[in-house]
């Protein structure tokens, strides 16, 4: 018997062959004295290194791994959203009490973990890659959420975000048995083959509630309502650089094969589920713009944004359209850029005043640190769609493509939801400028409610006055908040960054 | 070229706003003023030579659409980043950079001692170049982005004196109800684009008349949307509460935004969008008649209330009801025409009742004010030539322009005849508002502050309070400085009102029945495609009209004397004769109230709902048989700080039943 192994497209793997190596090498690292405290430049190196493969694989159109995997267009574009905003949080993380409690090594080994989640989630053409992705994206980012370990609400939002993450993950494998079941298969081609094969599958009730359930495993991870609680907690608890890089990162790998498996694996059932997506956008945007009008904390509201965000993000979705899909992924780059702008500002903000993201820890910014006013401002009126940012295109662009589709209800929503938007966000500007510019005071910190210190963690270098003078704090969100509105003025490179994407779906939706 | 000029006149407030506010710590303060000054002045002569190379094409391609790249081409949708300039827009662009010349040239000596000279004027620019951009847009979503950067300018410079807290929630209020009228817009856009598959307003207009059919359903929702958006920027019923607060807003604000230009932009909206009015001839009307009980209402208002920038306020309310009339019933140029003119004689009323409020030390009620005639004679010249106007007086512009719109209802006859019997009735009380400022303010002994500054020479100092609630403020954000200015001794203030002035009494021989028409010839281009474009009165019906504003002009003034000059018994008398009547009247109609119960507190309703009760009692409720058994569970589960894990758990159980049922249904 001759056994003939697959051949093995080095090329089409470089990436996550380049992040695997990465990790490797930070968890090597971390052993030798001498080189440990130069993890950071490793991971960047790495990252790298990975964007340097990704781009070099750019017009890649390969079924890697046996068909298990496939590197095109989509997994390129959305694959690179994920390491740059990576990239961020290592920057973000440096100085963090949450980086050198943990030990800085491993957690840049989790973060890389993470991101190689991403990676290959975003490359998922099968069930076991889709669930396997899926599943180390998220463990280490449980843990990561918990790194700051004298915070009693960082230990809080990894230990809820653990549960919560874990009936998620629940609810999408049984969806996915309830699929194979129905379809016999497990690649996402096959499926999309074996439902249509199947005698009356396509309406089945067994298709329908794995759908159902898939659906809603995936709806935890892109928090999307009703699923959506564990975010403003999560958000706000968790240390910021690691919310920063849940925020983005996450979303972009969870909307990528969100993409992929319903417009691939279930496009032929597109009608079964557009109502059910659309109604699920809807109620995003209402949760999302309502319960952030409310909010104190920055984060918080920050997370509620994030809720309204996926809605339309979403409905790029239910269009079941090349269109949708480019909008989507257009979206997606921009609230990359709003949303490593914001939490940048507020990165430093809690550094100068001790762990405070209260919204009044903003007051007066503007006049007396302008450099950081103004890329928070930036990002609030990008995030509120107000022309000339990349917000504005962004949603243009997905009411477009709903509108063309015949969402016409769904694309009002979005408008609606963006006008609810303005107050929060403009609040937050007005914060920054309008506001008298008196010195908030530090937190205070309870001592005694603190938590035993955990063997190995270090002190809390908790306030760094100088923070708005550190360039890779700076630096992070200035070139973001340009580039929101960069893309704001002259959209095109990133119309055609989203068209790559939505052109590798070219085979199977209109 | 044309076009090359109309992008300068984006360019410069733009340039001005971004010098001045990033310039902040290194540039003095006057050179500030003097750049935003500079700034529009050049938008000013722009806007001319534009109108200059306008005129000089042949009349049916007095039209220029450009580009300046394509802003984003998204599937077929493309949009430009393009203005349209045809006579209507340089009508626009002319009167907004005019007017505002001259406010900002008012402001440099009115702000003089305010700590935020910087700030205002970087605001002042931007918000001018918000206007423009409205003006000039040459697509529905460069519309939209005028619209709602000058609902933001609007909103900032509202709350300027933000350590104020009627002043910041006056804000929050204009820019909420603006922001339900931008939904208005935007639904709006979006329907016209799935309609006409355009954004574009050549080929909007050109494309609506193939594709809808007179008052077919879909286009009069389109314009009752635009309607939305119209009413809430120009402060009509119902959305008209929001203006008399943002009387808290610096004087030359009130004066530049909230008389001059922003406010009509509800009224360009409807003359730029004319082609689906015409369509949809149901929206029309009731964009007429909504500007005839604005007008009606509000005269009512600012009868009885006694704060002096409210009944100026108010009095702005109701002559812009007059121009959503003109424009509703087809006679676009009146409309236009009276924009016009309301501009220069409202935005002079408001200066001078800037310069009144500084001399009362910041007192804004005119029940305090008294025999301001000898030690303010330059203002109280200056109101005199406001008032004359706002009535209608023969001569003055006011009289031409309002009574244009008033014969053209006459003209349509039919139920139109009925809003030319309103509109007389709101003339007369026009007249009646106006002089009881005059009346109150001007003749009489003098009130203790118009004798310190004539026996002194200079204000009187005054404790720094807010005029709304008494309460002390900090002269560093919450008040024009230490020091006042009053017209006759600062020469900005002077020049602007001089020339505001002038233009209020001879700015309507441009447009003599008969003889001149000069704004309806320069716009005929615009409008030679409407329904209307060959209806207008006769030279003799015309005049006919006149007289008849002059006679009722008159009376109200004559009116005005009687009651707060000859027998000042007799408002009091009115008053407790017919009491519910006043309190309607200076409850304003009870306008707010509907508007809280309407709309703010359902939505406050829902957000406390959505925090409390969902988030918190819903889920605390539906839990706690659960608690107990969950207790023991774990330790650290129940001591949560934030959010409740077991509410989420039951929630998101919910929520996948729901799921799964939804489908369950479908698959039978």
């Amino acid at each position: 018997m001759i056994f003939d192994a697959p051949t093995i497209d080095y090329a089409g793997l470089s990436p996550i062959i380049a992040l695997t190596a990465g990790l490797v090498a930070i968890v090597l690292a971390a052993v030798i004295d001498p080189i440990k405290r130069f993890g950071p430049v490793l991971a960047l190196l790495a990252y790298a290194v990975t964007a340097g493969c990704l781009i070099w694989q750019w017009n890649a159109d390969v079924d890697l791994v046996a068909g298990a995997l496939r590197l095109d267009g989509l997994a390129v574009t959305l694959s690179l959203l994920a390491v740059v905003s990576a990239a961020v949080a290592v920057l973000l993380a440096i100085g963090d009490p949450s980086e050198t409690q943990a030990g800085r090594s491993d957690w840049l080994a989790l973060l890389t973990g993470s991101l190689l989640g991403m990676v290959i989630l975003a490359q998922a053409t099968s069930m076991l890659t889709f669930f396997v992705g899926l599943e180390l994206l998220s463990i280490p980012l449980y843990a990561l959420c918990g790194t700051n370990l004298r915070r009693r609400e960082s230990l809080e939002s990894g230990l809820k975000y653990l549960i919560v993450g874990s009936v998620g993950s629940a609810t999408l494998l049984y969806g996915l048995a309830m699929i194979y079941g129905a379809s016999g298969a497990t690649g996402f081609q096959a499926i999309a083959d074996g439902l249509q094969a199947g005698d009356g599958m396509l309406s089945d009730s067994l298709t329908l509630v794995g759908v159902g359930l898939v659906a809603v495993g995936l709806a935890f991870k892109v928090s999307i309502a009703p699923f959506h609680q564990w975010t403003p907690d999560v958000y706000q608890g968790a240390p910021t650089p690691v919310t920063a890089f849940m925020a983005v990162a996450t979303k972009a790998a969870a909307f990528a094969v969100f993409i992929r498996f319903f417009e691939v694996a279930l496009g032929p059932i597109a009608d079964q589920w557009d109502v059910l997506l659309a109604a699920l956008a809807a109620l995003s945007i209402v949760v999302g713009n309502v319960g952030a009008l409310a909010q104190s904390s920055l984060k918080r509201m920050l997370g509620y944004s994030g809720i309204a965000q996926a809605g339309y993000m979403l409905a790029g979705i239910v269009t079941a359209t090349q269109a949708g899909v480019d909008a989507l992924v257009f979206y997606l780059a921009g609230y990359v850029a709003m949303n490593v702008a914001a939490f940048a500002v507020v990165v430093i903000r809690e550094r100068q005043t001790g762990f405070s993201d209260d919204i009044s820890s903003l007051r007066g910014l503007g006049r007396s640190k302008p450099l950081v006013a103004w890329p928070l401002t930036i990002a609030m009126l990008a995030l509120a769609g107000l022309p000339p940012t990349v917000g504005f295109i962004g949603k243009l662009y997905l009411i477009e493509a709903l509108v063309d589709d015949d969402w016409t209800w769904l694309a009002v929503m979005i408008a609606i939801g963006t006008m609810i938007s303005l107050a929060y966000y403009l609040r937050v500007a007005a914060t920054v400028w309008m506001s008298p510019a008196d010195e908030p005071e530090a937190a205070a910190i309870d001592t005694a409610a603190l938590p035993p210190q955990i063997a190995g963690a270090q002190v809390d270098p908790f306030d760094d006055p100088h923070a708005d003078r550190r360039w890779y704090l700076l630096a992070p969100a200035i070139i973001a908040a340009a580039a929101a509105v960069f893309f704001g003025v002259i959209p095109q490179p990133l119309v055609e960054f989203a068209n790559h994407a939505g052109n590798a779906l070219s085979i199977w939706i209109s | 070229m044309t076009a090359t000029w109309a992008w300068l006149v984006l360019l410069f407030p733009l340039l001005g706003s971004m010098t001045i506010g990033l310039t902040f710590r290194v540039l003095p303060e006057r050179t500030a003023g003097l750049v935003g000054i500079a700034a529009i002045v050049a938008a000013f002569v722009c806007g001319i030579l534009a109108l200059i190379g306008l005129q000089g094409e042949p009349h049916e391609s007095r039209h220029v659409a450009s580009s300046l790249w394509e802003y984003a081409s998204v599937g077929g949708f493309t949009i430009d980043l393009g203005i349209y300039v045809d006579p209507l827009s340089i009508f626009m662009v002319l009167v907004v950079t005019g007017v505002s010349s001259l406010i900002h040239i008012y402001s440099y000596s009115y702000m003089k001692s305010d700590q935020g000279y910087h700030r205002f004027f970087s605001y002042l620019n931007f918000f001018v170049f918000s206007m423009l951009v409205l003006v000039l847009a040459g697509n529905f979503i460069m519309l939209i982005v005028g619209w709602a950067l000058v609902g933001f300018a609007s909103y900032a410079l509202i709350s300027y004196w933000y350590r104020r807290n009627t002043a910041t929630k006056a804000g929050m209020k204009a820019f909420v109800i603006n922001v339900v009228g931008d939904i208005g817009l935007y639904i709006a856009a979006i329907l016209i684009f799935k309609n006409l598959g355009s954004v574009d307003y050549t080929a909007v207009f050109e494309k609506a008349p193939e594709v809808f059919s007179v008052n077919e359903w879909e286009i009069v929702a389109i314009c009752l949307c635009l309607l939305v958006g119209a009413f809430a920027k120009s402060a009509q019923m119902p959305f008209h509460t929001w203006l008399a607060d943002a009387m808290e807003g610096p004087t030359p604000v009130s004066s530049l935004i909230h008389a001059a230009t922003m406010v009509t932009a509800g009224v360009y909206l409807i003359a730029r969008c004319f082609p689906l009015f015409e369509l949809a001839p149901t929206a029309a009307d009731i964009a007429a008649w909504v500007g005839l009980a604005t007008l009606l209402i509000a005269g009512t208002i600012a009868i009885a209330v006694t704060d002096l920038k409210r009944i100026i306020a108010y009095s702005t309310m109701s002559q812009i009801g007059y121009m959503f009339v003109a424009v509703g019933i087809g006679g676009y140029s009146a409309g236009m025409f009276h924009l016009m003119t309301h501009a220069f004689f409202k935005a002079l009323l408001f200066m001078a009742a800037g310069s009144i409020i500084s001399a009362m030390a910041n007192m804004q009620d005119i029940d305090k004010m008294k025999g301001f005639r000898k030690a303010m004679p330059f203002t109280a010249a200056m109101l005199i030539i406001g008032a004359l106007a706002l009535s209608g007086f023969p001569g003055t512009s006011g009289w031409f322009s309002k009574d244009e719109i008033i014969d053209f209802a006459h003209f349509r006859g039919g139920m139109y005849d009925w809003m030319w019997i309103g509109m007389l009735i709101g003339a007369f009380m026009t007249a009646i508002y106006s002089f009881r400022i005059i009346f109150r303010i001007l003749p009489g002994p003098a009130c203790k502050e118009a004798e310190y500054l004539e026996q002194h020479g200079h204000v009187i100092h005054g404790e720094p309070k807010n005029p709304a609630t008494g309460q002390l403020e900090d002269t560093e954000v919450g008040y024009p400085g230490e020091e006042h200015h009053i017209a006759e001794q600062a020469g900005g203030m002077k020049f602007a009102m001089g020339v505001l002035g002038v233009l209020a009494l001879i700015g309507g021989l441009v447009q003599i029945p008969g003889v001149s028409e000069v704004i309806t010839h320069f716009l005929e281009p615009t409008f030679e495609d409407s329904i209307y474009a060959g209806m207008h009165p006769s030279v003799s019906q015309a005049w006919t009209g006149l007289a008849e504003g002059a006679l009722i002009s008159i009376a109200g003034i004559a009116t005005a004397w009687l009651l707060y000059i000859k027998r000042p018994d007799l408002p009091a008398r009115f008053r407790s004769r017919f009491s519910a009547v006043y309190t309607l009247c200076v409850n304003k109609w009870y306008g707010d109230q509907v508007i809280d119960f309407l709309i703010v507190n359902p939505v406050k309703a829902f957000g406390r709902f959505c925090n409390g009760v969902f988030e918190r009692g819903v889920i605390n409720g539906a839990t706690a048989g659960v608690a107990g058994i969950t207790r023991s569970a774990g330790a650290a589960v129940r001591d949560m700080q934030s959010g409740l894990l077991r509410g989420y758990a039951v929630l998101m159980l919910f929520g996948i039943l729901a799921i799964v049922v939804y489908f369950l249904i479908r698959s039978i």
